[in-house]
């Protein structure tokens, strides 16, 4: 049973894409404009978490998950850190700028390269890892094919809950609604009286907080280095745009879609084996480095059917 | 209240950029007036609304609010003070729900009377409430308008910029629409109403202005223009 084995990678693998893909969308949906440097920002977050977790090494408390009380206290910190670095950077670079989206997308791409340069000046260019014990797959799905570990467990929960916060926050509360006012037509938000500017920070609040917690769990699943966020942001685009640029929902799907297409690469090879009627040799030999490549194939493959992605809204 | 207009436009010049649409442009709005301003295409009567509401900020001249120069006031402070806005397009939020358009149309309230002002919208507009949970987008040309008015009423204003609100509507349905207007004038709300149906809409005003190149080109009673043989020949289509 290959194929539940890499469901699950590929459920965890999206969790973080996900994180990623929802900043994306929220701030592409209220300024229009791609902002490059949102990997990076995950990579602050999760730098961020490995200063917290480091310096809060000596604090026992509880276990959860097989990871360290003080780990969550380090994934705050990364949520923290990640938002305030997306506001200060809104504050002090794009809104003072008045150059229009494809002049924001170029200069979020030189905040990307700050944000890179100066993790790599404190941390250097090596990758390193959170210290915490590595732990084996969780026994009782062995059997299933299933490989996963408890923190594999700990960054698809956490990642659910905030999902489905950020959820009840659009939907259910007076924020969320102007939120969601905002990125459909910012000027009649205006016109309604939503000030506008602090509907702005909340929302690179939550986007740049999302990202750093995805970059912590990044940093969880695979190592720290100063490009992982970088390395990730075509795929997080790739769901954005496969969800429908602008739409949080649209991006849940989007990371959802990419992150198991990323992670199921080794089923085209074993094509054979999985299909009845089909030799088992055959397969389409697609290499785990092209995994990127499908993931884009794939999207291409959904915007020629619809233009505006699964859930994007014509014009 | 003071004997000053409830809106006046002053010598306004305005535009966007660079480019220049209105030219010593002066308007008034007396209290509880319908006043319909016609002219031809791109003559500047949707800037000079937009500059109304603060979405633009005069070059020269002044707009003033019951004496008050509220010039360059950005539109999320202007709709406190008062004053309403239709824009001509995009007056919805299509995503949102209908009841959550008009929530939103009650951002500016400072008060605890949301509730009440939106239950009494609905009872005014029946096919609202009939549809309250549909997305904007949803609805037809004809409704969507009422909701874009509706949104706008969510404050109480005391004075309404609305930007053709016949437009696109067939004629029945653009009939309801002017009746809802005078009906909302009929509760102490002044209009200024741009309108490319220009008999239509003097038919339901006080006064009206010819705008034409950015400037009033004609001004009087709005029965005096639908009688003046140049305005008729000129703007009303002959
Ligand atoms: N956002 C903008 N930027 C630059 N120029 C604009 C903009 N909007 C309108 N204009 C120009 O300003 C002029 C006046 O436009 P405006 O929309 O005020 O005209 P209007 O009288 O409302 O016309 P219509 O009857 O077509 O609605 C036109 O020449 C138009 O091209
Ligand atoms: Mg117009």
């Amino acid at each position: 049973m290959a194929v539940l084995g890499l469901l699950a990678d590929g459920l965890v693998f999206s969790s973080i894409i996900v994180l990623g893909s929802i900043g994306l969308s929220l701030v592409y949906g209220i300024a229009d404009f791609a902002n490059f440097a949102h990997g990076d920002t995950m990579t602050v977050g999760a730098y961020a978490a490995l200063v917290t977790f480091g310096g809060l090494s000596g604090v026992g408390g509880p276990s959860l998950l097989g990871l360290p009380a003080a780990f969550f206290l380090a994934l705050a910190a990364g949520f923290v850190v990640a938002a305030l670095v997306a506001v200060v950077t809104e504050k002090l670079v794009y809104e003072p700028l008045d150059i229009g989206a494809i002049g924001l997308l170029i200069t979020s791409i030189g905040v990307a390269f700050i944000y890179r340069g100066l993790v790599r000046i404190v941390f250097t260019a090596e990758s390193t890892r959170y210290d915490v014990q590595s732990i084996r797959p969780i026994e009782a799905l062995v059997p299933y094919g299933v490989r996963v570990t408890y923190h594999d467990v700990a960054i698809v929960i956490t990642s659910v809950v905030l999902v489905g916060s950020l959820h009840a926050l659009l939907q259910y509360t007076d924020l969320g609604r102007k939120m969601r006012a905002m990125a459909d037509n910012p000027e009649l938000a205006r016109i309604s009286g939503i000030r506008t500017d602090r509907i702005r920070l909340v929302t690179w609040t939550v986007g740049g907080g999302l990202a750093g917690v995805g970059g912590t769990f990044l940093g969880l699943f695979n190592r720290l280095s100063p490009r992982m966020g970088f390395n990730l942001l075509l795929l997080v685009f790739a769901a954005v745009i496969l969800g429908g640029i602008g739409s949080v929902y649209g991006a849940m799907l989007g990371g959802l879609l990419i992150g198991v297409v990323h992670e199921s690469m080794p089923l085209l090879s074993g094509l054979g084996g999985l299909l009845p009627l089909v030799p088992d040799t055959l397969g389409i030999p697609v290499g785990i480095e092209y995994a990127e490549a499908v993931a884009f194939v794939i999207m291409v493959a959904v915007l020629l059917v619809r233009p505006t992605g699964i859930a994007g809204e014509g014009t | 209240m003071s004997d000053e207009p409830a809106l006046e436009l002053v010598d306004v010049d305005g535009g966007y950029g660079e480019v220049q649409v209105l030219e010593d442009l002066s308007l008034q709005l007396e209290a509880g007036e319908i006043v319909c301003l016609i002219g031809p295409n791109g003559a500047g009567k949707s800037t000079a609304l937009k500059t109304a509401f603060g979405l633009l900020t005069p070059w020269t001249g002044s707009v003033r609010y019951h004496g008050e120069d509220i010039s360059g006031t950005a539109p999320e402070e202007v709709v406190r003070k008062g004053i309403g806005y239709v824009p001509q397009t995009d007056n919805v939020f299509g995503s949102l729900s209908l009841d959550e358009n008009l929530r939103m149309g009650g951002v500016a309230r400072e008060d605890d009377r949301l509730e009440t002002v939106v239950e009494e919208l609905y009872d005014r507009f029946g096919i609202l409430r009939e549809k309250r949970g549909a997305k904007a987008r949803e609805l037809s040309g004809g409704q969507r308008q009422v909701l874009a008015f509706a949104r706008a009423l969510v404050t109480e204003p005391d004075v309404l910029l609305i930007d053709e609100p016949s437009a696109g509507l067939a004629p029945n349905t653009a009939d309801e629409v002017f009746a809802d207007v005078e009906a909302v004038n009929a509760m102490d709300t002044a209009i200024l109403m741009v309108e490319q149906n220009a008999t239509k809409g003097l038919e339901i005003s006080d006064r009206g202005y010819v705008l034409d190149q950015g400037t009033v080109a004609y001004e009087g009673d709005a029965d005096g223009l639908l009688d003046d043989p140049e305005v008729s020949e000129l703007y009303l289509g002959g």
